[in-house]
C-alpha cells in the first residue's frame, strides 16, 4: 500500500526521536551491571576500601530479583539504628536484639551512629548527594573499624544507603569529594560488600526463629505491607523467592510470616505506599490519614479480614498505626493493629509485650489479637507499671544489652 | 536552552546561588545534576507512572508530567512545577520500580527540589516552615525524630493514646531495655564526637551556609549549639 511522503516523513522523524533520543530501553535488555564487580575492581586498584563479609558473620545467601545470589551476614552485626523507630516505636529495635540474645548472636550497638538523613532529604530537599553520601560513609566507616558489619534497620536508610553505594561507584569525582571530607574528620572511604536491611536478617533465619515460637499463631491473618524504599528504590538485590507469591513479590516479611504458621492474606492494594510520603506525614497531613485509611487499612481489613497489618519499615509503621483513629471522623472504624513483622514474630515467640516488645508504644488497638494470640498482655502490663514506678523510685533499668564501651573512639 | 549547553555535572549546588533563579538557569541545573542521566532515559507519555502514583489520587499531579515537562525544555513551565507542584510528589518510587524505560520520576522530582530549595524558591519558605522541627533536630544531632516531638498539640489526630507517650517520658524511655535508647531528646544516644563530625560534613557540603541563607533564625540557634559542642570537644582534647 503506497504511503504518502507526508507520513513517512513523519514516521521517519518519529522513528529516529525514538530511537536517538527517547528509547534505551536496549540497554535495559541486559541487566544492569553488578555494583560489586565493579566494587571489587575500584579495591583492586586501592582506589576504595570494602567491608567484607567474613565467615565471622555467618553469611547465608539467598537470590534476588535479578537472580544473582546475596549474602547475607547473621553475625557480629554493628546495628545501624532508624531514628523513627528508635524515637517512636521503640519495640521495633529492642525485638531485633531480643532476637540475637536469644540465638547467641553477636553484635555491637553504640553511640557513633547518626541518622542517615534520607527522610529529611526526601521531605525537605535541605541537603545534597555528596552530604548524603558522606553521612553514609562516616557510618559505614565507623562500622569498619570496630570490625563489626552495619545492618541497617530502616528501609529508607537501607534504599539511601544502596543508591549512595552505586553513586559512589560509578562517579569518581563523588568518591573524591567524600574521600575528602572523610580525611577532614579522620575517616577512610569504605563501602560494604553488601548493603543488608535487618529483614533480610529476619528472613534467612527464620526458620531458627519460628522454632522459639510459645504461641500457635494459626489462626492470626496477616496483610504485609511491603516498604517502598526496601524494594522499590533500588530494586535489583531485594530478596526474591519463587516460593512466596511465585517469585512476583519481595520475600522478606511474607516468609517470616509463614514459617511462624500465620496465614498471609492478599489484598489488592498491596503494591502502594503507606501514606508516609516523607513531608506528608509532617505537612499534608489529610493526605497520609486519607491514603493511608482509604487504600491500605480499609482494603486490608474488608478484602483480607486483617488482624494485624505487618510492616517492615519505620515510616510505614507509624503511619498505618497513627492514622486509624482520626478516620472515625469519616466513618472509617477500623481498629487494625499495626507492628513490625520482628515485633510480630517475637510476641510469637514470647518476649514481653510491654518491656520488650513495647507495644503499648503503638496508637491502633492491638488488646484482640494479643488475646488472640494467647499472648498474657494485662499481667505484662501490670508488672510493666510497678516497674515504672520502681525506675521512679531510683532502681536501675533493666538491660537487653549496654554497650562494651559508651565511647569507642578507634581511628 | 540547548542540549549543548549541558557540557558538566554537577556534585552540588552552591549556597551562594540562593536567589538566582531564572529559569533557564534553573532547568540547567536539574538536567547538569550528576542523576540526571540516571532517572530520565526518554519518555513514551505512556502514563504507568501517573497510573500507580498515590499523589495522583489525591493531589493535582502526574509524575508523568513532570517528566514531559522537563524533557520538553519549556524552562518557564519547569519553574512553574517547581514552586509547588512537584512537592505533592511521595516519594514512593512505585513510579520507578514501574517504568517501562527505567525512568524515575521519583528521583527527578527529588533533584528539582533540592534546585528548588538551593536557589530559595518562594514556595520553599512556606513548604519548610513546618519542617523546622526536624530540621533542627537532623542539623544539631544527625536524628530526624526523637521522643520529645511526639506531644499531642501536634498530633492531636493520632488518637487519645498519644498523650500517654508524652507524659512521664524520662521513666518510659528508661524502661525500654537498651542502654542507647534511654534518652528523650534523641532518638537514642550520639556521641558528641559524631557530632562534631557531622557539623564538618555539613560544613563541607554547604548545608550550613544553605540554612543561613534561608532560614537565619534556625542558622543562629543551630550555630550556637554547633559552637557549644566544638568548644567543649576541643577543650578536651
Amino acid at each position: 500500500m503506497a504511503t504518502s511522503p507526508i507520513s513517512d516523513k513523519v514516521r521517519t522523524s518519529g522513528w529516529e526521536f525514538i530511537t536517538k533520543t527517547v528509547d534505551k530501553r536496549a540497554i535495559m535488555k541486559a541487566a544492569p551491571k553488578d555494583p560489586r564487580e565493579e566494587l571489587a575492581e575500584l579495591e583492586a586498584k586501592g582506589e576504595v576500601k570494602v567491608i567484607h563479609i567474613t565467615e565471622e558473620n555467618r553469611p547465608i545467601e539467598v537470590e534476588t530479583l535479578l537472580g544473582r545470589t546475596k549474602r547475607i551476614p547473621t553475625n557480629k552485626l554493628w546495628h545501624h539504628k532508624s531514628c523513627g523507630q528508635c524515637g517512636n516505636i521503640p519495640g521495633y529495635p529492642t525485638s531485633i536484639m531480643w532476637f540475637m540474645n536469644k540465638l547467641g548472636l553477636e553484635y555491637l550497638d553504640e553511640t557513633h551512629q547518626t541518622s542517615c538523613t534520607a527522610w529529611n532529604y526526601h521531605g525537605s530537599g535541605t541537603s545534597n548527594l555528596v552530604a548524603l553520601a558522606a553521612v553514609a560513609v562516616r557510618n559505614w566507616h565507623r562500622a569498619y573499624e570496630t570490625g563489626y558489619f552495619p545492618l541497617i534497620h530502616c528501609g529508607t536508610s537501607f534504599g539511601n544507603y544502596k543508591e549512595m553505594r552505586n553513586l559512589l561507584i560509578e562517579h569518581k569525582d563523588l568518591r573524591d569529594e567524600v574521600r575528602r571530607i572523610m580525611n577532614k574528620v579522620g575517616r577512610e572511604l569504605v563501602i560494604p560488600e553488601e548493603i543488608v536491611h535487618y529483614s533480610e536478617w529476619l528472613h534467612v533465619l527464620r526458620h531458627q526463629i519460628a522454632a522459639l515460637k510459645i504461641h500457635d499463631v494459626s489462626s492470626i491473618i496477616t496483610t504485609v505491607h511491603p516498604a517502598c524504599h526496601v524494594w522499590k528504590l533500588v530494586p535489583e538485590d531485594v530478596i526474591y523467592d519463587p516460593n512466596i507469591y511465585g517469585g512476583q513479590r519481595p520475600a522478606p516479611t511474607t516468609a517470616i510470616l509463614l514459617a511462624l504458621g500465620a496465614q498471609v492474606a492478599d489484598y489488592s492494594t498491596w503494591y502502594d505506599c503507606c501514606g508516609f510520603g516523607f513531608r506528608h506525614i509532617l505537612t499534608e497531613r489529610e493526605f497520609s490519614r486519607s491514603f493511608s485509611l482509604e487504600r491500605k487499612i480499609k482494603v486490608m481489613v474488608e478484602e483480607a479480614n486483617s488482624d494485624v497489618a505487618i510492616t517492615q519499615d519505620t515510616g510505614c509503621t507509624t503511619t498505618l498505626d497513627k492514622n486509624q483513629w482520626i478516620g472515625k471522623a469519616h466513618g472509617y472504624n477500623y481498629e487494625l493493629p499495626v507492628m513490625a513483622d520482628v515485633q510480630f514474630a517475637a510476641l510469637a515467640a514470647g518476649a514481653d509485650p510491654y518491656k520488650v516488645v513495647q507495644i503499648q508504644w503503638h496508637t491502633s488497638a492491638w488488646e484482640k489479637l494479643l488475646d488472640k494470640m494467647g499472648v498474657d498482655w494485662r499481667t505484662s502490663k501490670a508488672e510493666y507499671e510497678a516497674y515504672l514506678e520502681e525506675l521512679k523510685s531510683g532502681r536501675e533499668p533493666e538491660q537487653l544489652y549496654v554497650p562494651p564501651v559508651e565511647n569507642l573512639n578507634l581511628h | 536552552m540547548s542540549e549543548e549547553a549541558v557540557v558538566t555535572h554537577h556534585l552540588r549546588l552552591d549556597p551562594e546561588d540562593v536567589g538566582e533563579q531564572d529559569a533557564e538557569s534553573l532547568l540547567d541545573a536539574i538536567k547538569s545534576d550528576l542523576r540526571y542521566e540516571e532517572v530520565i532515559h526518554g519518555c513514551l507519555n505512556c502514563g504507568v507512572c501517573s497510573g500507580s502514583c498515590p499523589s495522583h489520587r489525591f493531589f493535582d499531579y502526574s509524575p508523568r508530567i513532570v517528566v514531559q515537562t522537563v524533557l520538553s525544555g519549556d524552562a518557564q513551565a519547569v519553574k512553574d512545577m517547581m514552586d509547588e507542584y512537584i512537592w505533592a510528589c511521595a516519594q514512593c518510587y512505585t513510579c520507578a520500580m514501574r517504568c517501562p524505560f527505567h525512568n524515575s520520576p521519583g528521583g527527578l522530582v527529588m533533584i528539582m527540589r533540592e534546585v528548588a530549595v538551593w536557589r530559595g524558591m518562594e514556595a520553599v519558605h512556606r513548604l519548610l516552615k513546618p519542617y523546622g522541627r526536624v530540621l533542627l533536630k537532623v542539623l544539631s544531632i544527625g536524628n530526624q525524630l526523637t521522643p520529645d516531638m511526639i506531644q499531642p498539640d501536634f498530633f492531636p489526630d493520632w488518637g487519645p493514646k498519644i498523650p500517654w507517650s508524652s507524659t512521664d517520658l524520662a521513666i518510659k524511655r528508661k524502661a525500654i531495655p537498651v542502654y542507647t535508647l534511654q534518652v528523650t531528646t534523641s532518638a537514642w544516644r550520639v556521641s558528641p564526637e559524631t557530632s562534631y563530625e557531622l557539623y564538618t560534613i555539613y560544613e563541607e557540603t554547604g548545608v550550613f551556609r544553605l540554612i543561613e541563607q534561608i532560614d537565619p533564625n534556625l542558622y543562629e540557634v543551630v550555630s550556637d549549639m554547633v559552637e557549644d559542642l566544638r568548644d567543649m570537644i576541643e577543650s578536651s582534647r
